[in-house]
């Protein structure tokens, strides 16, 4: 029988590989190899080094399961320099390497271009479903324009996550989700791209760039991880990004590489009343909740962490179970309150001819807006196709409105708008910022308006209240530092 | 299988030791409970999950075991089954069609004319479908409102509460990194399981003596994956590990240690579970033959030789033959009752060309000559592709004839050849005092 190599569950290993059989001497084993389990196996990384090995060996190489691409399209955008200085750096290094880029450089157009110069399949492995999403309708619209100009069909992506799993010569993963995908399809991959590789360390993250055999590696990054050689210990079970997939091959640290532009904007707080029925209900669980926590003192013994303190509370104690369902029946009240609604309808009559975002806080009251109004629903739960088709749609004006609960999030596309409204504000503080941050960063949006809709008397105002009284005391900060 | 947060809260770990909180099947007020979310989960049926979840809800009220009640249901849910309603349209389709129409608005205007009604209308008629179906396909694709079409198997108080507690131990194997094992017998279902959950073992003979002074031959198991050797640790199988553990539950003689390191906790932490434990596996066990030809062969034995009136004992399945990274399991052994001279035989019957030449393969490997291989004539596995095997080989027509059977093992028997084993303790059947709650 031929000695061969196969690829399995993230490993290398050799079949029928007899070393003294061929060769008269010792032969002289590759070190990658390790004889475990009656098998000589190496980890699936090692691939690239092997080749020369293979050859002289005659072992069959039966790792490979990647595909060429038809990739031969003409993009309009032009690159900017820096874009070809990283690129070429990176093809010099051997495709090998992280390229370090400021945000809103374009990195996904680098993304792109590395696709098209090693033309196999690609493996993309994002940081969260949003991101993930987010690459998915890029790389769709980057490779389908191809299919206008050539015969063959266009380049289907894949997604492969909790919800969806579809694996196709491009495929777009989360780290979380690479190494039961990499375990089973490594060898299916020629490139991985990891989009923002300051993540790999992480323990069991980084072991999924052990498991591909890929020999082309492109890390994405705008934040490259500091390791300080000196101060690592023997229990820091963290990996090096340079072990895993090359050293740095191109940095740019620009300053401002697209002129920020502020748009004046103005808020509105838009105060609504519960009806009797939800007052007498909220009123009734507010109570319930304060108790609970004023008489335990939570807040200040537990600290950041008091929440969770109280959730362990409540599996031994009635009080504080009832005080968690409280407060989980006023968080679903105040997400979708008639008036609230009420309100909701008013100011899309009002804006109904501008671009609107709508924010909820929970899924039901996302769906309950959809139904209610026949506005596009984007949820965690939308798949990438559907997700991808929606938000194109409303870019294009087809959609004058699309209601969302905290899918729209860091680093994420927002589309353009010129009235946000949020409903509830439930969210923490900082989410917050960055919405607002988001619909306004935009180019041209003067006078875009955020609503904020909030029950009077309630919890939504001790939260805003909360939020304004941070606010100023960083404009306090601020000006102390001038 | 129960979600690490249903899980998590009933483990603890004392003296670098990890135990699970089971609960007891016979106590009477757990029964009760099982009960009533039994009887609450059948009257679901034909109904949306969101009414499912709702009905628990209200059922679990402000009790404080609720993370009990919801692994309960988890385990009602996870062997029901749900299916998304269709229609004449897609889902996605039709939200397409809907979004197109809107935004709809309390009150009509120059720009958007149509009230929500006469918009639904206007898109059932289009597409032929009622108003009312419209409601109900909107939103249909999402999980909570899959309809619970079988509410599963007939579950007693008891056998739920059962299969909560196997759950609860499988879930401790989330964070193990390796498993070890001791089986003295279930070879063929073990090997089985672990081909089916992808885990990678290294076995070696072991013996024990019991209590009774009589040896026990078996083997130690050590289980986790591909990439367990090449890291410092890992916990990416535990869930195959944990898939794994009913099968274990099949064998009558086993004991297993696992590895545990849960989240946010430096300590290594040892599971340890023996045959003694109250759980009970609903894996299946392989019949008692694997075709006819075996059972054939087994009654036959037992007709002529069995009992007083030979001096040969025929058993089944009760060596592993170890080669690397795979093993063969031979149908039987026939080993003599005075001087405990011992062969194996492989029956070769219809099988699959895959299977056959993987199977040669092995006996090729294992070069044993007290294997003999009873094979069926008229499947196409000719002298020249048995070469190089040491093992004795016997073609059949119909049935293979045992006085010839018994001639080949008269001549291939050898004395137990001592493998080189390592001694461990007995593993004892009968159960403890108290278990853990």
């Amino acid at each position: 029988m031929h000695p061969s190599l196969s690829f399995q569950g993230g490993t290398l290993v050799l079949y029928d590989f007899d070393a003294h059989r061929d060769k008269p001497a010792q032969a002289a084993m590759h070190p990658a190899f390790q004889w475990i389990k009656a098998r000589w196996r190496c980890e699936a990384y090692h691939y690239p080094q092997l080749d020369s090995w293979l050859h002289s060996m005659r072992v069959r190489d039966r790792v490979p399961c990647w595909e060429t691409l038809p990739l031969n399209f003409q993009d309009n955008r032009q690159p900017h320099d820096y874009q070809i200085e990283a690129l070429d750096a990176w093809q010099n290094a051997g495709y090998l390497g992280s390229i370090v880029l400021p945000t809103g450089a374009g990195k996904t157009f680098v993304a792109i271009q590395a696709i098209q110069r090693v033309g196999r399949s690609t493996l993309i492995v994002a940081p969260t479903i949003d991101l993930l999403h987010q690459w998915y309708a890029r790389l769709s619209n980057a490779f389908a324009s191809q299919s206008q100009s050539s015969q063959s069909k266009p380049v289907e992506i894949g997604v492969y996550y909790g919800a969806e799993k579809i694996i196709e010569p491009i495929t777009v993963t989360t780290y979380h989700s690479a190494g039961d995908l990499i375990a089973a399809h490594g060898n299916q991959f020629k490139l991985i791209i990891y989009d923002e590789v300051h993540h790999l360390p992480a323990p069991s993250w980084g072991e999924t760039a052990l498991m591909s055999p890929a020999p082309y590696r492109l890390g994405l990054t705008a934040t490259y991880p500091e390791v300080d050689e000196q101060h690592r210990n023997k229990f820091d079970n963290r990996w090096r990004i340079e072990d895993l997939i090359g050293p740095i091959v191109y940095e740019k640290r620009i300053e401002d590489l697209i002129g920020k532009q502020l748009a004046e904007y103005r808020t509105e707080r838009i105060r609504v009343d519960l009806t009797t029925e939800e007052r007498n209900l909220y009123d009734a669980d507010y109570e319930i909740y304060v108790e609970f926590i004023r008489k335990h003192g939570l807040h200040r013994s537990g600290g950041a962490n008091w929440y969770l303190e109280l959730m362990r509370m409540s599996t031994r104690d009635r009080e504080a179970r009832r005080a968690v369902l409280a407060r989980q029946r006023i968080q679903r009240l105040l997400a979708s309150s008639e008036a609230k609604l009420d309100a909701l309808d008013k100011l899309l009559q009002e804006h109904i001819h501008e671009q609107v975002l709508i924010f909820t806080e929970s899924n039901d009251a996302v769906y309950r807006i959809a139904r209610r109004h026949l506005i596009p629903a984007l949820t965690h739960q939308t798949k990438a196709a559907e997700r991808k088709a929606i938000l194109e749609a409303y870019r294009a004006g087809e959609y004058p409105a699309l209601v969302t609960s905290k899918v729209l999030n860091e680093g994420v596309d927002v589309p353009e708008a010129k009235v946000a409204i949020v409903l509830g504000g439930n969210a923490g503080a900082r989410e917050y910022v960055q919405r607002l941050g988001r619909i306004l960063r935009k180019v041209g949006n003067r006078h875009a308006t955020l609503y904020e809709i909030i029950a009077r008397k309630t919890v939504d105002e001790n939260r805003f209240q909360r939020r304004r009284a941070k606010e100023r005391e960083k404009e306090k900060a601020k000006e102390m530092t001038r | 299988m129960l979600t690490a947060d249903l899980a998590r809260p009933r483990i603890y770990h004392r003296s670098g030791k990890l135990y699970v909180r089971t609960i007891k099947p016979n106590d009477s007020t757990w029964q009760k409970t099982a009960k009533e979310l039994i009887e609450l989960f059948r009257a679901h049926v034909d109904q949306p999950v969101s009414a499912w979840t709702a009905a628990l809800e209200k059922y679990e009220s402000d009790r404080v075991d609720y993370l009990v009640l919801r692994g309960l249901a988890k385990v009602l849910r996870d062997e029901a089954d749900y299916v998304a309603r269709t229609g004449a349209i897609s889902s996605t389709d039709l939200r397409s069609r809907l979004f197109a129409s809107g935004p709809v608005l309390s009150h009509q205007n120059l720009l958007h004319p149509l009230s929500r009604s006469e918009i639904l209308a206007e898109v059932a008629q289009e597409i032929g479908i009622s108003h009312s179906q419209i409601e109900l396909l909107f939103f249909a694709d999402l999980p909570a409102e899959h309809i619970l079409i079988d509410t599963g198997p007939e579950w007693t108080p008891e056998a739920l509460i059962m299969r909560y507690n196997l759950e609860l131990s499988r879930a401790a194997l989330y964070w193990s990194d390796q498993m070890i094992v001791h089986i003295f017998d279930g070879y063929q279902d073990f090997w089985r399981y672990l081909k089916l959950f992808k885990l990678m073992f290294w076995a070696a003979p072991i013996t024990s003596i019991d209590a009774k002074g009589k040896e026990q031959a078996g083997y130690q198991i050590t289980l986790d994956g591909p990439i367990s050797p090449f890291v410092q640790s890992t916990t990416r199988y535990g869930r195959q590990l944990a898939g794994f553990l009913p099968a274990l539950l099949l064998g009558k003689r086993w004991r297993m240690w696992a590895n545990i390191q849960l989240p946010n906790n430096d300590k290594k932490l040892l599971y340890q579970l023996d045959n003694r434990t109250p759980l009970t596996s609903h894996f299946k066990a392989s019949g008692e033959f694997d075709s006819k030809m075996e059972s054939s062969f087994a009654d036959e034995f037992e007709e002529k030789f069995g009992d007083k009136r030979g001096s040969w004992i025929l058993t089944r399945e009760d060596e592993v033959i170890l080669l690397g990274d795979t093993v063969m399991i031979p149908d039987f052994a026939i080993t003599h009752k005075k001087d405990g001279r011992r062969a194996i035989i492989e029956i070769v019957g219809f099988w699959h060309p895959d299977y056959l030449e993987r199977k040669v393969k092995k006996v090729r490997q294992a070069q044993r000559s007290d294997l003999i291989l009873l094979v069926y004539e008229r499947i196409n596995l000719s002298k020249e592709k048995l070469k190089n095997i040491p093992s004795e080989v016997l073609y059949f027509k119909r049935k293979p004839v045992l006085k010839d059977v018994i001639g080949a093992v008269k001549r291939v028997a050898v004395e137990t050849v001592t493998v080189e084993t390592v001694a461990v303790e007995p593993v004892a059947v009968e159960p403890p005092d108290d278990s853990n709650e």
